[in-house]
């Protein structure tokens, strides 16, 4: 069983002075995996400036623009169809999941192999005290207490869109009880990590289907590490597991680590960036 | 003990305490010095203070300064230079040598383990908290080869001779180590100056530094690159190591670029000529790791080069020195060092390391909170001497501020015992005469893949200021050019 999506992805760059040099990187190609496999790929700007393909510092694909002469305005589309095989979150055996609160989490080994998804960045750094928000106390095992913490943080946070940024921290975040996807993301990843367990930043598009709101941006959710079954995706923003729905563009410790749109620019001025993204089921 | 001196000597003021690099311990003048201080002891001190101001001149004319940051201002200075050269005898030096190389290639070694399977971490020699709280892992470096499996291709050793006259290591410097130009302009000056003295003895010279430089750099270029091009990124004429930046460029005859002048495309990167563009395959970086490419690192970096660590993960471009290192040249790892030499060469470590404590260690921190005044007090993360306190100079309440700033963060700081750098007769202009100054020794080494090369000389910093200990040229020091002997009967003395 296989879906087939197409996702058109726009963006339109506008500076208050015109800008010389400047270099723009997208992080936006889904990723290629077992379960997603491109079937096409468009992009263009408004500018024909020159474009090519590269990568981040953590393999992740990117498509990097660069302009020669002065731009006041630019925009780019990508037009990406792909498939993607239905994936099962619970087809895993359930006796290959440790127990909750065994040793697994605190080997050496497992610490070190996983350093870079438990150790908290200035993005997903707790403020003080806020640890014992979550009480962990609900669900038996890994999954179970981890679908759990994905219902709070659900619960915990009202979906507001404009009242945070990429770079807003977990203690405001927290402060206004408000927030958009990246910032659900980064509070179960930081309740995650807390409790020793590796979670990491991924983000994708979301396709929810006829009816539902919630596609027209990128998505962001969380993967954690559920000892005896690997990296399972779970989607605070929705309080559901990332699955079929869920197309997947890259992983990192934050969304730093994932910005869909880095800019690199000379000039003055301030400018302005408007995304938008549609994702359409081909079935 | 010491016989009293006539000449320029006269007035020579000998603390018995401290080790002076001119005499031994019996007060007679060291053998490497026995031909120079008979030499100067023909003249006086007003020959020598005339000397001196044409050495000033020299600096002056060569455009050598270099930048102090403070909160006030921006000064560019000249760097001071005394023509009291610092001698080394070349069985002391062989030493030296081989002590520098056992340690670059454990940094090596050991930064390659901490990007690959970090064993010296799993079987618990280094505490993996170290690492991993050090803002200085570059995630993005895990599991990447650099070329020719180097990472630290060019260090600076610090180094000083205490009081029992044997040499400590006080830190290693594999980010973007500077003073290397000191040297080659001391050298310059000082010939100008003193042929005559310089040419009675037989010592080694530095001049050979830019062409090892190059030579070595190019064993690491990318593969399948012929005649490599290599250049010398600089952040700028603002930074305090502009006139090093330039004058390697020069001296390896290779373009001195920044940031701007370089582009990438499909991942080799480029520099803009007035005649095209040229591909560019090795990069002698001296702006920082979080400033090198602004796609990947610091979003406000202007220095950098975007889509250059692309370029660099894919092996079309070769950056020295590896982005990463200073995980490794970090104060609380150094302190690991004799373990890391250990653990990959089974060797015992050739140069001492001063002992350390770990403020991060609760035993050892209130050791240190509670003998400050006998103690240095660094942070792990800062270069140039900013933020060091030495607690024998500080006031009760300083020494009181001090423990607080320490207490709030321990991670951040270590501390060691009071090491007393040994002292080098130094010219003093204010009193016209030769005083004690302490003095330390930055060395340089190269590593390439097949080779090492360690400078047949080094920085001798002085710190100018009667009693001063910190030597760093930010912090007021001046230098000396310092010779090594070659094995030679003739200087066997």
């Amino acid at each position: 069983m296989a879906d087939c999506f197409r996702i058109t992805y726009n963006a339109e760059n506008s500076y208050d002075y015109p800008v010389t040099a400047a270099t723009w990187q997208f992080l936006i190609l889904p990723l290629e995996n077992e379960s997603q496999h491109h079937l096409k790929f468009e992009f263009s700007n408004s500018l024909g400036a020159y474009w090519e393909l590269s990568h981040s510092g953590f393999g992740f694909r990117t498509i990097r623009v660069r302009s020669k002469g002065p731009v006041s305005r630019i925009s780019f589309t990508a037009e990406i169809s792909l498939i993607k095989e239905v994936v099962n979150p619970f087809a895993f055996n359930p006796e290959m999941v440790p127990p909750f609160n065994g040793p697994e989490l605190k080997l050496q080994d497992f610490r070190l192999t996983f350093a870079r998804y438990i150790r908290p960045t200035h993005l997903t750094t707790l403020p003080p005290g806020s640890a014992a928000l979550y009480s962990w106390d609900q669900g038996e095992g890994y999954l179970e207490k981890l679908q759990a913490l994905n219902t709070w943080v659900y619960e915990y946070l009202y979906y507001t869109p404009g009242v945070t940024d990429v770079d807003t921290s977990l203690e405001e975040v927290l402060g206004l009880n408000k927030g958009v996807c990246q910032d659900f993301a980064h509070l179960f990843i930081a309740l995650a990590r807390n409790k020793g367990i590796p979670a990491r930043y991924v983000s994708g598009y979301l396709h929810q289907g006829k009816g539902y709101f919630g596609d027209a941006q990128m998505h962001a959710w969380a993967e954690a590490w559920v000892p005896g079954i690997g990296w399972i995706g779970f989607d605070p923003t929705n309080n559901i597991l990332a699955a079929s729905n869920h197309i997947k563009v890259a992983h990192g410790r934050d969304y730093d680590d994932c910005a869909p749109l880095k800019g690199i620019v000379f000039g003055e001025g301030e400018n302005t960036s408007q995304h938008a993204v549609a994702v359409q089921s081909q079935q | 003990m010491a016989k009293k001196q006539k000449g320029i000597f006269s007035k020579y003021d000998r603390n018995p305490k401290l080790f002076d690099e001119l005499y031994d311990q019996q007060g007679e003048v060291n053998d490497v010095y026995k031909k120079l201080f008979k030499l100067y002891g023909q003249h006086s001190i007003e020959d020598y203070a005339e000397l001196n101001g044409r050495a000033k001149a020299s600096f002056f004319n060569q455009g050598i300064t270099f930048r102090v940051y403070s909160d006030e201002k921006t000064n560019e200075k000249i760097f001071p230079f005394d023509l009291f050269p610092r001698i080394i005898g070349a069985d002391e030096w062989a030493e030296l040598e081989r002590g520098v190389v056992q340690r670059c290639k454990a940094l090596n070694a050991f930064l390659w383990d901490l990007y690959h399977e970090q064993n010296i971490l799993k079987d618990g020699v280094v505490p993996m908290e170290l690492v991993g709280s050090s803002e200085n892992f570059l995630e993005q470096m895990v599991g990447f080869d650099p070329p020719g499996g180097i990472y630290n291709h060019i260090s600076g050793t610090d180094l000083i001779r205490h009081t029992d006259g044997k040499f400590y290591v006080l830190e290693d410097n594999i980010r973007c180590p500077s003073g290397v130009s000191y040297v080659l302009s001391n050298r310059t000056a000082l010939k100008r100056a003193l042929f005559g003295v310089f040419n009675h003895y037989n010592a080694h010279t530095v001049t050979n530094y830019a062409e090892n430089l190059l030579d070595l750099l190019e064993t690491v270029k990318p593969a399948g690159v012929d005649k490599p091009n290599t250049v010398v990124l600089t952040p700028g004429m603002y930074n305090s190591a502009f006139y090093e930046h330039s004058y390697l460029a020069k001296t390896m005859g290779v373009e001195l670029v920044e940031g701007r002048d370089l582009y990438v495309e499909n991942d080799f990167v480029y520099m803009k000529t007035i005649h095209g563009r040229e591909r560019v395959d090795i990069i002698y970086r001296r702006i920082d790791d979080q400033f090198l490419d602004p796609l990947e690192f610091r979003k406000d970096s202007t220095l950098g080069v975007p889509g250059l660590f692309a370029a660099y993960r894919k092996g079309n471009v070769t950056l020295a020195n590896a982005p990463g290192t200073g995980v490794a040249d970090d104060k609380a790892v150094y302190t690991y060092m004799p373990e890391i030499i250990q653990y990959y060469f089974g060797e015992e470590a050739i140069l001492h390391n001063v002992p350390t404590y770990h403020c991060s260690r609760k035993e050892e921190l209130e050791y240190v909170l509670d003998n400050i005044a006998e103690l240095v007090i660094k942070p792990v993360d800062e270069a140039g001497g900013y933020g060091i306190s030495i607690g024998n100079t500080l006031s009760p309440e300083e020494i009181e501020e001090v423990r607080n700033t320490v207490r709030a963060h321990p991670r951040k700081y270590v501390a060691q015992p009071i090491m007393s750098l040994s002292v080098h007769p130094t010219y003093i202009e204010e009193t016209q005469s030769f005083e004690q100054r302490h003095v330390d020794l930055r060395s340089f080494a190269l590593m390439g893949s097949d080779r090492e090369f360690v400078l047949k000389g080094g920085l001798t910093r002085v710190a100018l200021r009667r009693g001063n200990l910190i030597v760093n040229s930010s912090q007021g020091g001046g230098s000396k050019d310092t010779w090594v002997l070659k094995k030679s009967k003739k200087n066997a003395g």
